[in-house]
């Protein structure tokens, strides 16, 4: 450190610090990039089929985010590749798609699934921050069973006049599940319409 | 050696990070709300610590002093970028059990403060013995306090989804309490207190 360097030194070593940074990101990003993609589509097929287990493969529309779900005999499977591929102009199975409610610790990311008629086939917490022993319950079956096959009226928790229980002592969170839902299917209404149109 | 092992020991009491330099209370407080996350961050901690230490200590004689604080904020954010890639990339279901933990560690000062404070004024082999240390002072600290905020804020102890016991009468009706912030500095606050009554006082 006693050694005498030019002013500009911290510059230079500072800019060769970032390049090799960037440089180093760049190329773990290379490698690891489609890799990510597949393991986070392979994901999302877990989720989706936790919701329906008929379901082979899924599209997903780009802009609304809306998952359409296919059975086994809409999908064909290139025998090169084993990559799967859904046939065009087949009929979905169902819905799917993420939304997220406002709950007591942040963001809660929700996956709800729908059947072809639009009522909810049922629904999932994907991600949370509620707390553990309370809000966190919300990720339990026997809360989460009780979405299914609820219509748009009666998805609330009881105490604002719907069909769903609220987990003791986390009012918050519980509402905040339906309310996603809620508003999930209201910000999703002009995608779903689109496809009923493209249907029979 | 007597200085490797010196400078390990160092660490786990006599500067634990989390009780005695107060170092990381932040994320400490944030993710102590059950064990497996306090494995987690452990796991994370230890591996971008040793790391970033031994990358300051290689390049210690060539870091301006002046621009040495950005230095190790850039060297300690690839790491952890780099880290979060790979494991999305290549550890699909742990990336997503430390998903959050990751990200926070950019924000853990204890990181930063060893590249300061030992990484840059020692050799690579100190830093790594360090590093370890540091660490498993770190995940000392984070287990006892998750281990208590788990056990009363749950009433049943829980490592990876093995049930290992629960309270009886607790288990019922837990004192939610401690798994909420506020818990989490009451129990930091008790441990604290009771390592300097046993005399775990002493500064570097």
């Amino acid at each position: 450190m006693a050694r005498k360097r030019s002013a500009a030194y911290p510059i230079v070593f500072l800019t060769l610090v970032v390049l090799f940074s960037v440089v180093a990101l760049t190329l773990v990003n290379e490698v690891t990039e489609e890799r990510i993609a597949a393991n986070k589509r392979e994901a999302i097929k877990q989720m989706l089929a936790a919701l329906f287990p008929e379901m082979a493969d899924f599209t997903q529309d780009e802009e609304s985010g809306l998952y359409s779900l296919f059975d086994a005999s809409a999908v064909v499977t290139d025998e090169e590749t084993g990559e799967t591929s859904v046939l065009s102009g087949s009929l979905p199975i169902g819905y799917a798609f993420m939304t997220d409610g406002r709950g007591y610790g942040g963001k809660i990311g929700i996956l709800v699934g729908l059947e072809v008629d639009r009522a909810v086939r049922g629904i999932r917490i994907i991600s949370h921050q509620e707390t553990p022993g309370l809000g966190a319950k919300i990720t339990q079956l026997s809360f989460l069973d009780q979405f299914a096959g609820l219509s748009t009226g009666e998805l609330a928790i009881r105490r604002d006049g719907g069909a769903v229980d609220a987990i003791t002592g986390a009012t918050i969170s519980s509402r905040a599940v339906a309310e996603g839902v809620v508003q999930g299917i209201v910000d999703m209404t002009a995608a779903l319409e689109a496809v009923g149109e493209e249907g029979p | 050696m007597s200085s490797f092992v010196k400078n390990l020991t160092n660490g786990i009491v006599r500067s634990n990070p989390t009780f005695i330099l107060l170092l990381g209370l932040c994320p400490t407080l944030a993710v102590s709300t059950s064990l497996d996350n306090a494995v987690g961050m452990t796991g994370a901690v230890l591996f971008v610590l040793l790391t970033a230490n031994v990358i300051v200590s290689l390049l210690r004689r060539w870091i301006p002093n002046r621009v040495r604080i950005p230095t190790f904020i850039v060297i300690i954010a690839t790491l952890v970028t780099i880290v979060d890639l790979a494991l999305q990339g290549f550890a699909w279901s742990l990336s997503q059990s430390l998903g959050m933990y990751i990200p926070l560690i950019v924000v853990n000062c204890i990181i930063l403060g060893r590249a300061e404070a030992f990484a840059s004024r020692n050799n690579v082999r100190q830093s790594v013995a360090d590093a370890i240390g540091m660490s498993i002072g770190f995940g000392v600290a984070i287990l006892l306090i998750s281990l208590v905020r788990q056990l009363l804020g749950t009433g049943s102890l829980e490592v990876f989804s093995i049930r290992l016991f629960s309270v009886p009468g607790l288990a019922d009706n837990p004192a939610s309490i401690f798994l909420l912030p506020m818990g989490a500095f009451f129990v930091i606050g008790i441990l604290l207190a009771l390592f300097r009554w046993m005399g775990v006082s002493e500064c570097e």
